[in-house]
């Protein structure tokens, strides 16, 4: 499986889904095309069931389209097993809930190192790696607290933290501030594009959330599983670049 | 193997989600366990009880009797005096004297029991006073006076309850009446029926066994006396009885008898030949008992599938987040069946207490049945209303497996749902 087009973290070529409910057929995705750079802070956008969803689960190989090509971090994903698309999940995709999704039996640091526990690292370098995450995103003394023991905006960054300890080369959020006040929303936005800005990791989100749809760098909005536009900005409010609507 | 000690961590934390839904399932799987213990327990010690109480109260773990005895139960069938000779003497070697424990040899009879109150038909039992105590318990139930002595050749111990139909006491006068085993011979010649003979006895002990077949109608007095009145030869008898060690050595020792005997004519039977009633009683009681504690299992089994397929199912969320983020299918199936199995040990551990707690009460105190057993039992069941359990370290070892195996196979369905589990449905966003 080589990367056929090795500048992009992700490339969509021609994707089309379509989900069969009895003789109903809802089309999600009406061949979508996208490329996305390695390190981009992107949101994709649009009211509920324009396929938004679809497009980070069909991008983070949790389902696979009809028809098109998929390619994240070199790998046509169309081409591997349920096996191999968890083994890319684990090692090369970060995910963040909407729900947070915290498992309730495990601390916030047993959460935050869940991934490299089964990716196989040691425990110390596991526990220094997420100790060091948690202190840049400020959750330093709360390592042993369970997630019901936190807020929503702690587990969030929980959360966050155990989709970037691993170092992926992709992080996919569904929503990540919709259950968040506004506050806590920009302060989880900040973590992110810190990170984002630190590590270089692509983050790819699904927002309804204004302040979401601002501070990212690149806004795909899409209707009726069709991208309707796709519009670069430089800089935090100021929007530069319009890629024009794109089928 | 990092990732194998996280699920454990998890599977155990997940148990204590809900504590007292997990207590509730590991009582009840505990339960299942303690009863299959008792059962067990009391079934073992019960037949255990039984086959002694059988082979004591009646022809003991080994008979030696006429050929054809078993099948006829025709008493004018006796044992040559030479045979008799020949048992005492093999019986003597240094191979069967420390495997045998006792030997009575005993002339068996029907009868008439008369007082002056009452007449009642009974089984006459001559045997040595001496030798009898070793192989039956009657002796042993004597409740009122003393038992047979060879000091005492007119003497008769009887049952209570034959004691209280016949209204008599220690001391009194009793007359047996009984048909000759052995004619004279110029009446033989004649053609004149078998001779009717009496004697007069004397009660000299009650004994009381609990079991209406024996308290109701066996008598036993001196072999001297009895033979005396059966115009039996000195010598001859019906049959020896031998009481042995060990239960389990009854088919060596019939095997070694037999060998010895070859050519008399005699037939040598072990206690499941002689009593096949209750060999086939308790091989019924067996299966009944096996089905029982299957259904049993069976119900407690269904529980348990219910309860863990209920968490698997309420988790089904989770196990995609978990499926999401990267873990195998195997993994899941691996975290949900070691859930179940840390729920298995919790049951296990509260089902050994309780059922070893119950049996070891069973065992030292005993089930007594005589409520139910008062009256009448059938006559091959000779049987001790009281009973005590008994419960082997392999019977422990298996029951435990059982149920082991029996919750490990039921977590495998759960297991493969969780495996199963389809993203992205079991996400609802993302």
């Amino acid at each position: 499986m080589k990367a056929t087009v090795k500048e992009w973290a992700v490339e969509l070529k021609n994707v089309s889904k379509t989900y069969r409910t009895g003789p109903i057929e809802v089309p999600a995705l009406r061949g979508v095309s996208l490329q996305i750079a390695a390190g981009e802070f992107a949101a994709t956008a649009g009211p509920s069931g324009s396929g938004k969803t679809t497009l980070l689960n069909i991008i983070g190989g949790l389902d696979r389209a009809d028809v098109g090509g998929i390619w994240v971090a070199g790998q046509n994903l169309q081409l591997l097993s349920s096996g191999e698309l968890a083994h890319l999940r684990l090692q090369r995709i970060g995910f963040v809930f909407q729900t947070y999704n915290l498992l309730p039996v495990l601390t916030a640091l047993e959460n935050a190192e869940f991934t490299l526990l089964l990716q196989g690292v040691p425990a110390d370098k596991r526990r220094e790696k997420v100790r060091k995450l948690f202190s840049e995103i400020g959750l330093a003394g709360l390592e042993d607290r369970r997630p019901a023991e936190l807020s929503g905006g702690q587990q969030q960054r929980v959360a966050v933290a155990r989709a970037m300890v691993t170092e992926p080369a992709l992080i996919l959020a569904d929503e990540p501030t919709a259950n968040l006040d506004s506050a806590t929303a920009i302060a989880l936005l900040d973590v992110m594009e810190h990170l984002n800005r630190v590590t270089g990791t692509t983050f790819i989100f699904s927002t309804h959330d204004p302040q979401v749809m601002e501070r990212a760098h690149r806004l795909i909005r899409l209707r009726d599983g069709q991208i309707a536009s796709d519009e670069t900005h430089e800089r935090q409010g100021a929007r530069v670049t319009a890629r024009g609507d794109a089928g | 193997m990092t990732s194998a000690l996280l699920l454990v961590k998890i599977s155990w934390r997940n148990l204590w989600r809900n504590p007292r839904g997990t207590l509730l399932t590991a009582l009840a799987l505990g339960l299942g366990l303690a009863l299959l213990l008792i059962s067990l327990g009391l079934l073992d010690g019960g037949h255990e009880q039984t086959i002694a109480d059988g082979v004591r109260f009646g022809p003991g773990h080994v008979v030696i009797q006429a050929k054809g005895y078993q099948d006829s139960g025709s008493d004018e069938l006796l044992l040559p005096v030479q045979v008799v000779s020949r048992i005492e003497e093999f019986l003597q070697t240094a191979d069967m004297k420390p495997v045998v424990r006792g030997v009575s040899p005993r002339l068996l009879a029907t009868g008439l029991l008369s007082s002056s109150a009452n007449s009642a038909g009974v089984r006459i039992m001559g045997v040595i006073p001496q030798d009898e105590p070793a192989v039956s318990f009657i002796p042993q139930r004597i409740v009122e006076g003393t038992y047979l002595s060879s000091g005492k050749p007119s003497g008769v111990v009887i049952g209570a309850e034959l004691a209280r139909k016949l209204e008599v006491k220690i001391g009194s006068r009793v007359v047996l009446m009984t048909q000759a085993l052995r004619q004279p011979e110029i009446e033989t010649k004649n053609g004149a029926g078998a001779e009717m003979q009496s004697t007069l006895l004397r009660v000299s002990g009650i004994f009381h066994t609990g079991l209406e077949a024996v308290d109701a109608n066996i008598i036993q007095l001196p072999l001297p006396a009895a033979q005396t009145l059966l115009g039996v030869p000195d010598g001859q008898v019906t049959q020896v009885a031998l009481l042995l060690q060990q239960e389990g050595e009854s088919p060596l020792v019939a095997r070694a008898l037999r060998k010895q005997l070859t050519g008399a004519p005699v037939e040598v039977l072990t206690w499941r030949e002689s009593i096949p009633m209750l060999a086939q009683i308790l091989g019924l009681d067996h299966a009944f008992n096996y089905i029982m504690n299957g259904v049993i299992m069976a119900m407690v089994g269904l529980g348990i599938l219910n309860t863990i397929l209920m968490r698997v199912l309420e988790r089904r969320y989770e196990f995609g987040v978990c499926k999401a983020l990267g873990l195998r299918p195997r993994q899941l199936a691996v975290m949900v069946i070691g859930e179940s199995l840390a729920l298995t040990a919790i049951s296990l551990a509260l089902g050994l207490v309780l059922g070893l707690s119950v049996e070891r009460y069973f065992a030292t105190s005993g089930l007594d049945l005589r409520w139910i057993f008062r009256t009448g039992l059938p006559a091959a069941l000779v049987f001790d209303p009281i009973l005590y359990s008994r419960l082997s370290l392999n019977r422990i070892v298996w029951s435990v497996s059982i149920v082991f195996m029996m919750a490990t196979i039921i977590s495998f369905y759960p297991a493969l749902k969780a495996a199963r589990t389809e993203l992205p449905d079991a996400l609802k966003v993302l």
